[in-house]
């Protein structure tokens, strides 16, 4: 019983969104709807994908974004977490002391600096160049969720391939690197969201509309109009939006539950 | 000189020594045991052999060349870890070649040697299974297969047995033991079961606190400890330690206890444990618990007299728990008038 009404709490904004995104604007903001008329229709979802941008290139933009972005997290990510495992006494406890603070510190104070950075050398309106702040922002965070799966994994492994002559490249792609599938799935996808849903550095950094992403656009539906809020196509496009996110969880969904659990229990 | 041989071996972690100054030497096929409780360096000991860990002093040689300075992927040390360390994602099969992978071996013949192991460990069937899917004594066996695959010169083994139930542990023992000294390496084998050390091992060195005691074979051990820790560590019924007297500590094995008319400590019987060829008795006295061996078929009176031949008893010194080289006669007959007040 407490689960199902948990699952409303956190399900209910979701279900009225999907609710609004299919009604008539009128409908929307209290009047009756015309009697012979269905309030239902399809307009919103027409009007955001053949809007300009259309909602395709902007999710299309988002998507190749926050993958590349993934990446390139992962790619860095991973040898620094390991690194910093082998490290023992006070350097290990400093830079990890440090990887927290920056994991902690908020980002929102960050875009302007990252505007000058981008202006002087000239990344405004590359979309892949986001990458980079985005990579950034994540990597401390990353870093120590890496680490701590990388702690949990027994050490006699690593011993083992030692002896059996890994040099430590080949022990991080053969031995750590594919036992680590869990926590870099589940890892890779908080990064995956948290570029999906940055809205500041993307607002700045971006302003032709073919290179928008999802947030920044949605910012432009949302104020599209200066006399209405256009509900409709508002929520038309939150759903779309969350379509994409939906398939990763599904598809990740084994390793991403064995990846938070991770260290939990021991095995 | 050939073999292995352990020179002043000392480890050091912040301060705290947990390996001092080991002297060992191994001969060409000759298997010997590491002994003792939790904690006494027998662990650190092989690491440091392998390689895995820094040595603070000493030398490792093999065969007389100094290899302490290489990596532990250059030494040829085969070794056993008592989780047995193998690889979970990948295959039998993968996980004994991975060694020979990385080091450029040819496929051919990493395919015939593969195969050879597994016939050796007869394997065969099991050479795509995951670790997951063997049980622990096929487990065991991947863990020496991969071992023996690297040809190593060294074979090092971290209690292999103590994943195993008791009635595997003692099958495998002598099939163990053929595979690992029929290669004529020298073999480190690590245990805190001295049953085990005994049946695996040509001597056994005990060790406690980072520091090795005695080195023998399992009979010199038991009839002549150096010191109190190696003569209640090795035998089982322990052996009786009486309480100390005149800065002097006795000892008597319970095999050599026995019923006397007069002049014995008294005692009473508090429960007799069959255990097959002989019955343990556990006897109460002014000394505390004392340990008995008795026959099977029959039981003792319920209140004994208990003594000991003269030259049966060992004596320590009560401070260093050093052995004293004799033990008088004198000092039995004052142990046991103090102990019948």
């Amino acid at each position: 019983m407490m689960r199902i009404l948990l699952l409303c709490w956190s399900l209910a904004p979701l279900l009225w969104q999907l609710r609004t995104s299919f009604l008539v604007g009128d409908v929307l903001v209290g009047e009756q709807s015309q009697p012979g008329l269905s309030p239902w229709t399809l307009a919103n979802y027409r009007l955001v994908l053949h809007g300009d941008p259309s909602l395709i290139q902007v999710l299309l933009n988002s998507t190749v974004l926050g993958l590349i972005t993934t990446l390139l997290t992962l790619i860095l990510a991973l040898p620094c977490a390991y690194g910093l495992h082998a490290l023992r006494g006070h350097l290990q406890r400093s830079i990890h002391a440090g990887l927290v603070g920056a994991a902690l510190f908020p980002t929102v104070l960050l875009f302007l600096s990252l505007l000058q950075v981008a202006r002087s050398l000239g990344l405004a309106n590359h979309l892949l160049a986001l990458s980079l702040p985005y990579a950034a922002l994540s990597l401390p965070f990353a870093i120590l969720l890496l680490q701590a799966a990388i702690n949990d994994l027994p050490p006699e492994l690593e011993d083992a391939a030692r002896l059996d002559g890994l040099h430590t490249l080949q022990r991080l792609r053969l031995i750590v690197a594919p036992l680590l599938t869990p926590a870099l799935a589940s890892t890779g996808l908080l990064v995956f969201l948290a570029s999906w849903n940055e809205y500041p550095i993307a607002l700045t950094w971006l302003s032709r509309s073919d290179r928008l992403t999802l947030p920044a656009a949605m910012g432009r539906i949302a104020s599209s109009s200066v006399y209405t809020i256009p509900y409709g196509p508002y929520a038309a496009a939150t759903v779309l939006g969350s379509l994409p996110l939906l398939l990763l969880v599904l598809l990740f969904q084994r390793w991403i539950i064995s990846g938070l659990t991770q260290g939990a229990v021991k095995g | 000189m050939r073999g292995l041989q352990l020179d002043q071996l000392t480890r050091q972690v912040a301060g705290r020594t947990l390996l001092e100054g080991l002297d060992l030497k191994v001969a060409q096929g000759e298997c010997v045991a590491l002994l003792g409780p939790s904690g006494c360096g027998k662990t650190t000991t092989l690491r440091l052999v392998a390689g895995l860990d820094p040595l603070s002093e000493g030398r490792v040689l093999l065969d007389g060349h100094d290899i302490s300075h290489l990596d532990p992927g250059q030494r040829r040390v085969g070794m056993v870890f008592q989780s047995y360390a193998l690889y979970p994602h990948l295959s039998v099969a993968d996980n004994l070649t991975l060694g020979l992978r990385v080091r450029g071996i040819p496929t051919s013949e990493r395919e015939e040697r593969l195969a050879q192991i597994l016939a050796l460990l007869q394997l065969e069937e099991l050479r795509l299974r995951r670790p997951s899917q063997l049980s622990g004594g096929q487990r065991q066996r991947v863990a020496l297969g991969r071992a023996l695959l690297r040809q190593p010169r060294i074979m090092l083994l971290d209690e292999p047995m103590s994943n195993l139930d008791a009635q595997l542990r003692e099958e495998l023992r002598p099939e163990l033991r053929r595979l690992l000294t029929s290669a004529g390496h020298p073999v480190l084998y690590v245990t805190h079961d001295q049953q085990e050390a005994v049946g695996m091992a040509d001597r056994i060195a005990v060790l406690d606190q980072g520091r090795l005691q005695q080195v023998g074979n399992p009979r010199e051990l038991h009839h002549h400890p150096v010191n109190r820790f190696v003569a209640s560590f090795i035998g089982r019924p322990a052996i009786n330690l009486f309480p100390p007297l005149a800065g002097r500590q006795l000892g008597v094995r319970p095999e050599h206890l026995q019923l006397v008319p007069s002049d014995g400590i008294p005692a009473r019987l508090l429960r007799a444990e069959w255990s097959g060829p002989q019955q343990v008795l556990w006897l109460e006295s002014a000394a505390g618990l004392l340990r008995m061996l008795w026959s099977p078929t029959s039981l003792p009176p319920e209140q004994l007299l208990v003594g000991w031949a003269d030259d049966a008893a060992l004596a320590f010194d009560e401070r260093s728990g050093e052995r004293l080289p004799c033990c008088e006669p004198g000092w039995n007959r004052d142990l046991i008038r103090s102990l019948q007040q």
